[in-house]
């Protein structure tokens, strides 16, 4: 006889020729008290009644960038005007099936990254090494807890969420197969689940570097950084990093650390690798910058190895090196790019190869010996040159004249930029005038992809013009990045959770994503000043949270030295690294579980709805490029959170627009009156594009008012709403009376002149002695109102169906 | 100064030399062919984008297109400089993502209520973030698309040509439009 016993607990009193198998134990004083929701580990239709409800009142947008598809050998097809390809797929559907594949791209990008980094630090650590995310997290993993169901206690626990979560994105895979889904909405549901599934992997992923690193947990006052290209200190070897896993980069400070030559080197990083070599280090590591800067730091010359992991690294790394005889080593299996594998080579056979200029680059998947090699190369190179770095994108100013006198406006350049950047112009006004300042201005927008001098038949290097350009402002760029602190705390939640649902803080701004910036960087700091300033939260992460980290103001101060680092009104919150964005995501979450006790365990439509009626949080990515972006959004969207993105994000093709003018789509259930009730159209939007800074955030304040809003809260949300577009905009916005319940709505300052304009030019009845509104909202306000849209919450509740 | 046949015209080059499809491409048109368009339509509209906050003379056309009774939908912050010159616009605060949306939508009225529109000029836009809503509009509805650009549109149904050499003859084109309404 044998049997299993898998979880619960056990009284064996006397047996006999059994054997026991004993699956997991856990101690009785640890049992997770919550009770199991109804949807633990959702399969891929579990949740759809949910996503459906959401995209019957957001409705898929589709803005093809083909209108063909060539996916199988029956193609090409021509699915124009909507048509259908052989396969039977019309535009729509196969532009969703597009979006999946996005979407599962950018999740299985932070699963593969979080799988390796999981898998490797349990074996460094072992299965039981606890999760810890300091006192005051309690509530560690919500998304987890939420999703998957579990309340990961170790290291070894995240397997089981990760496991999870494998599953899952071969299930939606699979279905983008041709001859699988025929609606685009099926499509779009099967979107949001496996960006909800990126929400968990980020979070295993965040949480494994976090506990095992010794990152800061959930500290608000973590140390500034250094940032940009001026706070290289050119006279040691510089070590750059460049990619998203720290995994392969830590070794190098530890390394050092333990040779004690710290001092003795820069090592500054590139992207999301960047933001985590600073949580490891305490600070002592250094930004060179976003991912844009990969083409400007390589050209400059100033790298003396450079360390390439994975994701949104550039695909010519290893050419743009050799050009300039920087030597590299590729470390992640995503991305080998071509290397001879040196993991079996002692460390002197590598560092020689590299330093003689042998080898352009090895591929070394070891962490270890990364750490090992990358110092002694970037030694060996510096004494090469001793310091003296000719190489400034031109060896001198006739160089950089001759190219720019090569140009003959032909505009091929401009008519291949992501930005149309008018090159054509920078180069003849300085051919005429002698004055770079044109072309110095295009520094500030270009993302330095290199297009441009791939279409210039005069083979100009447009890049090095533009970055030589604007030279000394570029070189000496010196900026502050407050260190990325991690989770939220469940104290912090404790103390806006109520003044956030009721909307005394007007909002959540969640500024996160990549560097496709349809304007000069600094337009993201002006965008978010405007909230800082109006004490609404602020929270960074990735590639936006590093470009903040070098906007200076006149007194050459960036917005994290004017702020205080608390997830608290007027605060700017720096989580981290791309997969810190969970922690923003977990930190709506909490809020529902810690401010109004809703449970968590496998229960996400619950907390989705929650979060649609209630959280005025909303997610702003004013570049989005990346696949990852994609899901990370999608994933905000299916939990309730709107996201506002720049105008390349018009490109993802998809987005979810509701209509105001559609009035039978905006309601809920009120639970406590037992009752329909049609509701303003707020948020009228899950994904929307804007195309400036001053449209951005109008949008944002708009998209912060919640149907719970206390009239207070109203009334505050509506006054900055008012308030900015009438500074941004020239005029009150044109739907603001949608959003007023009753005269306590009203903006104080405003009143008579709102209740006037409700009466002449809304036709709303107002009786004026009282200054009271009679007639004319779309329902009246209640302070015991209690929306949902879920028919199993409301009888969860309300103890009875659903009315009619 | 007009653009006369002798002129020589240049040619429709896209805004982006890889934004290619397999349907049909923006008709080049000189402006009095945007003229007869729009006295044939039953219910036009103009709709204007964030780059009128950078380029004064494209607020100045857009205040003769009103003069002449085109209604305008004000979007990417435009109404503020519009507003300002006495413009009164249908709507201020949707973004063109949105309007676009609704415009896709037959049983929508307007903004004014008299229906959806037929004829959608559109002028001052980035042109990356246009391409996709002229897209949109291509594949999903049948109202008929102008852009007034300086960068060729491929995807609106009419386009100016490719004007980025010349920015004058785009302000004059943009002028023979207004003067001949
Ligand atoms: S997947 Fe369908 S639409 Fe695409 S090429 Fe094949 S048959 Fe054509
Ligand atoms: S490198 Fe800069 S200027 Fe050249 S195409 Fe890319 S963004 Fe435009
Ligand atoms: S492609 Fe080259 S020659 Fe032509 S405008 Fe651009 S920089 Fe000048």
């Amino acid at each position: 006889m044998a049997f299993e016993l898998r979880e619960g607990i056990f009284a064996i009193d006397e047996m006999r020729n059994v054997s026991i198998k004993i699956g997991k134990v856990i101690e009785e004083a640890e049992e997770w008290a919550e009770e199991m929701g109804p949807t633990p580990k959702p399969g891929i239709i579990e949740l759809r009644k949910w996503d459906m409800k959401l995209l019957e009142r957001y409705e898929p947008f589709y803005a093809p960038v083909q209108d063909f598809c060539n996916l199988c050998t029956m193609g090409p097809c021509d699915l124009s005007q909507n048509k259908k390809g052989a396969c039977g797929i019309d535009l729509k559907t196969a532009k969703a099936r597009l979006v999946t594949i996005a979407c599962c791209i950018g999740a299985a990008s932070h699963g593969g990254h979080a799988r390796h980094l999981l898998d490797h630090l349990i074996e460094e650590l072992g299965e039981d090494y606890p999760i810890d995310l300091g006192g005051n997290v309690n509530v560690e993993a919500p998304i987890i807890r939420t999703v998957v169901g579990i309340r990961p206690r170790t290291l070894g626990d995240l397997r089981e969420a990760m496991e999870w979560a494998e599953r899952e994105l071969m299930r939606v895979l699979h279905a983008t197969h041709i001859g699988n889904e025929e609606s685009y909405l099926d499509y779009e549901s099967k979107a949001m689940h496996i960006s909800m599934v990126d929400h968990v992997v980020m979070e295993i992923a965040d949480i494994a570097q976090i506990v095992a690193y010794n990152m800061p947990k959930a500290e608000p006052n973590v140390p500034l950084t250094d940032t940009g290209f001026g706070i290289v200190d050119k006279n040691k070897p510089v070590i750059v990093v460049v990619g998203h896993n720290v995994l392969y980069s830590k070794p190098i400070l530890d390394y050092l650390e333990e040779m004690g030559r710290l001092d003795d080197f820069e090592i500054a990083g590139l992207c999301c690798t960047a933001h985590d070599m600073t949580r490891v280090s305490g600070g002592r590591a250094k930004i060179f910058g976003p991912i844009s800067y990969q083409l400007r730091v390589i050209r400059s010359g100033i790298p003396d190895v450079m360390i390439s992991d994975e994701q949104c690294i550039r695909a010519d790394l290893l050419q743009a090196c050799k050009a300039m005889g920087i030597p590299l080593i590729a470390t992640s299996d995503a991305a080998a790019r071509g290397l001879p594998d040196a993991s079996d080579w002692p460390v002197e056979k590598i560092v020689n190869a590299l330093v003689s200029g042998e080898l352009p680059g090895v591929f070394l998947p070891v962490p270890e010996k990364v750490g090992q090699v990358a110092p002694l190369v970037a030694e060996a190179i510096f004494k090469k040159h001793g310091g003296n770095r000719k190489y400034r994108f031109f060896a001198n100013d006739e160089e950089l004249w001759n190219e720019i006198n090569k140009c003959t406006q032909c505009m091929s350049c401009v008519f291949t930029c992501p930005h149309n950047l008018r090159i054509d112009q920078g180069m003849a006004h300085a051919q005429k005038t002698k004055d770079l300042s044109k072309l110095a201005k295009l520094e500030e927008q270009c993302i330095a992809c290199g297009k441009c001098e791939q279409a210039c038949p005069k083979n100009i290097k447009i890049i090095n013009v533009i970055m030589a350009s604007n030279f000394d402002r570029l070189y000496n760029k010196k900026g502050k990045m407050r260190v990325g602190r991690g989770p939220i705390q469940d104290t912090e939640i404790r103390n806006v959770g109520q003044p956030i649902v009721m909307g005394q803080i007007p909002g959540v701004i969640a500024a996160v994503g990549c560097v496709n910036y349809p304007d000069e960087a600094k337009s993201l700091r002006e965008i978010l000043e405007e909230f800082v300033k109006r004490r609404y939260i602020v929270v960074t992460s990735g590639c936006h949270a590093m470009t903040l980290g070098m906007i200076t103001d006149e007194e050459g101060q960036t917005l994290y030295e004017k702020t205080p680092g608390d997830f608290d009104a007027g605060g700017l919150a720096n989580v981290g690294s791309c997969v810190a964005n969970s922690h923003i995501a977990g930190a709506a979450i909490k809020i529902a579980n810690i401010f109004a006790m809703r449970p968590l365990r496998g229960n996400y439509a619950e907390i989705a709805d929650y979060v649609l009626n209630r959280v005025g949080a909303v997610g702003f990515s004013w570049g989005p490029y990346s696949h990852k972006a994609a899901a990370i959004a999608t994933g905000f969207n299916r939990l309730g959170v709107p996201v506002v993105v720049g105008p390349h994000g018009a490109k993802y093709r998809r987005a979810y627009l509701g209509k105001y003018f559609k009035k039978e789509k905006w309601w809920v259930y009120d639970i406590k009156t037992r009752s329909k009730v049609p509701i303003e159209p707020a948020p009228d939007a899950l994904l929307v594009a804007v195309e400036t800074k001053e449209e951005a955030i109008v949008q944002l304040a708009r998209l912060c008012i919640r149907p719970n809003d206390t009239s207070l809260g109203r009334q505050i949300k509506l006054t900055h709403y008012l308030e900015l577009s009438q500074k941004y905009l020239g005029k009150l916005p044109d739907d603001w009376h949608l959003f007023v319940r009753s005269e306590a709505d009203l903006p104080l300052k405003m009143k008579d002149e709102l209740l006037h304009i409700l009466e002449s030019e809304y036709g709303w009845k107002i009786d004026w002695d009282k200054k009271k509104i009679l007639e004319g909202p779309i329902r009246k306000y209640d302070a015991g109102f209690n929306p949902t849209i879920v028919e199993e919450v409301y009888e969860k509740y309300a103890g009875e169906k659903p009315p009619q | 100064m007009a653009v006369k046949k002798e002129d020589k015209f240049p040619v429709a080059r896209r805004y982006q030399i890889a934004d290619v499809q397999v349907s049909r491409e923006a008709t080049a048109v000189k402006p009095q062919v945007v003229v007869n368009l729009i006295k044939k339509a039953k219910h036009p509209v103009l709709i204007t984008g964030g780059q009128l906050l950078k380029d004064e003379k494209l607020v100045e056309i857009a205040v003769k297109f009103y003069e002449k009774g085109i209604p305008i939908i004000a979007t990417g912050g435009s109404s503020k400089p519009l507003i300002e010159k006495g413009v009164k616009p249908q709507s201020v605060v949707f973004t063109l993502h949105q309007v676009t949306q609704f415009l896709l939508d037959e049983e929508w009225k307007g903004f004014d209520g008299k229906g959806n529109y037929d004829l959608v000029l559109f002028m001052g836009f980035l042109p990356y973030y246009l391409s996709r809503m002229l897209s949109a509009l291509k594949h999903f509805s049948k109202i008929t698309t102008v852009a007034l650009e300086e960068f060729y549109q491929p995807h609106a149904k009419f386009s100016f040509t490719n004007l980025t050499a010349n920015k004058d003859m785009y302000y004059s084109m943009l002028e023979e439009i207004v003067n001949n309404l």
